[in-house]
């Protein structure tokens, strides 16, 4: 079991380090504001599949590169994930049993919460743009969810 | 959560600036990445393009460098007459600055930040404070510097401001930015300030920061708002804020030593001389 624990790690590390690349990849002025939370869709998968490998302090760092990446105040971004993947912990046994579209639901609530959170965090407005990234989250969710799915089976991550 | 309580805490003071350098390095390269497929679109358009494009696009840039070298011509005769005028009245005046040319990455970052990243860093002697221009006007300012790109606030930033003259009578002012694709604005300029609507605005070079002279935008309209004590006037950015990939870093004097660092072979001195 110790053996298994130990792989796929590196897996998981590359399927973030793409998602972030996704989340730095340039866009038209009127989409950027509607670009999906990719980092955070990874998170709330690895975290609901594999609690015990993805927890609270895997998304507090990923979140802090994510506050280098973007060039924000440290730490607003790890908090908020941190924060995230607390309430994905929180109701990790539940969701798994949810089918997809409630699975979806969940999750536009989760990415709308991170919305509110660096909205009253950092330099974000407030506005109905706020909505947008919540939206385009849960319509690609499933894509994320499929993908990853895909990711863990195919190279048996545990 | 407690312990993130106070991680958060302390990145507010600062405190992380090394493990920020430290963690940079990675990310830079998770920028380059990204900017890749950009990049590759511009060298495909660039290397497919046809004879006929690039001859006219030549026959374009021959005239445009001949009306250029006419009007340099005329202005060299004006920075003569400029430099004696100035020395008869006593006062010293720097000609000409030194510049860094970076590119721009291709990456998107947070949309709410006015912040573009920068192909050089440290290792090429840049600085915090550092101008950055492009061929039309001023861009901002470096705000972080890492070993291998650093971050450049925009004048477009609401926390940015930079002091700025007008171009027709001299007058003094500050110009901030307002964020999100919108105009800049000029602050605390009371009613009766002689200010029009196509005013062109150059950094007064007060403050020590920005370099003297260089465009920063025009005037393009001016609101007296019933009950308030100063005007609103908004200005169109000279600088092309949103579409130039080449930027200009100028070394300005006032840190001689990085000037001396820096690669002799990537540096331009902008000399106003004809060949």
């Amino acid at each position: 079991m110790a053996g298994q624990q130990a792989q796929g790690g590196s897996i998981i590390l590359l399927s973030f380090v793409f998602l972030m690349v996704l989340m730095l990849l340039p866009l038209s002025d009127s989409l950027r504001f509607a670009r999906p939370e990719f980092v955070l869709l990874g998170l709330i998968y690895w975290s609901m599949a594999l609690p015990q490998r993805v927890g609270i302090t895997y998304a507090w760092l990923v979140g802090l590169m994510m506050d280098v990446l973007m060039g924000g105040m440290m730490g607003i971004m790890a908090f908020s994930y941190a924060f995230i993947i607390y309430m994905v912990l929180k109701f990790h046994l539940q969701l798994r049993q949810y089918p997809l579209w409630q699975q979806a639901s969940f999750i536009f609530t989760l990415v709308l919460l991170l919305q509110l959170l660096l909205v009253a965090l950092s330099s974000h407005t407030a506005g109905s743009h706020v909505f947008l990234p919540a939206v385009t989250s849960t319509i690609l969710w499933p894509v994320i969810y499929a993908i990853l799915r895909k990711l863990r089976r195919s190279f048996n991550v545990s | 959560m407690a312990s993130l309580a106070v991680f958060f805490m302390d990145s507010r003071l600062n405190a992380f600036s090394s493990v920020r350098t430290a963690l940079s390095t990675v990310t830079y390269s998770l920028q380059v990445i990204a900017a890749l497929p950009s990049d590759m679109g511009d060298w495909s358009s660039e290397f497919f393009q046809t004879r006929d494009q690039l001859k006219q696009e030549n026959t374009q840039l021959i005239n445009s460098n001949r009306l250029s070298n006419i009007r340099l011509q005329k202005l060299q005769g004006l920075e003569r007459e400029n430099m004696r005028l100035r020395e008869l009245l006593g006062s010293s005046f720097r000609l000409s600055e030194r510049v860094l040319v970076a590119e721009l990455l291709a990456v998107d970052l947070d949309p709410f930040l006015q912040q573009v990243v920068i192909d050089k860093g440290k290792n090429s002697g840049i600085f915090v404070g550092q101008s950055v221009l492009d061929a039309t006007g001023v861009m901002g300012q470096v705000t972080a510097v890492d070993p291998f790109s650093s971050r450049v606030v925009l004048l477009t930033d609401p926390s940015h401001a930079i002091p700025i003259q007008i171009n027709r009578n001299g007058l003094r002012a500050v110009v901030t930015g307002r964020g999100l694709g919108k105009d800049l604005s000029v602050q605390y300029l009371p009613y009766n300030a002689d200010v029009r609507v196509g005013d062109v605005l150059i950094t007064s070079g007060l403050g020590g920061r920005f370099p003297t002279g260089y465009p920063v935008g025009t005037i393009v309209s001016i609101d007296l708002p019933v009950g308030q004590a100063f005007a609103e006037i908004s200005v169109e950015p000279a600088a092309h804020l949103s579409t130039s990939r080449e930027v200009l870093l100028v070394l300005s004097n006032t840190k001689p030593d990085l000037i001396i660092e820096a690669q002799v072979n990537e540096t331009e001195s902008i000399s106003l001389e004809a060949e």
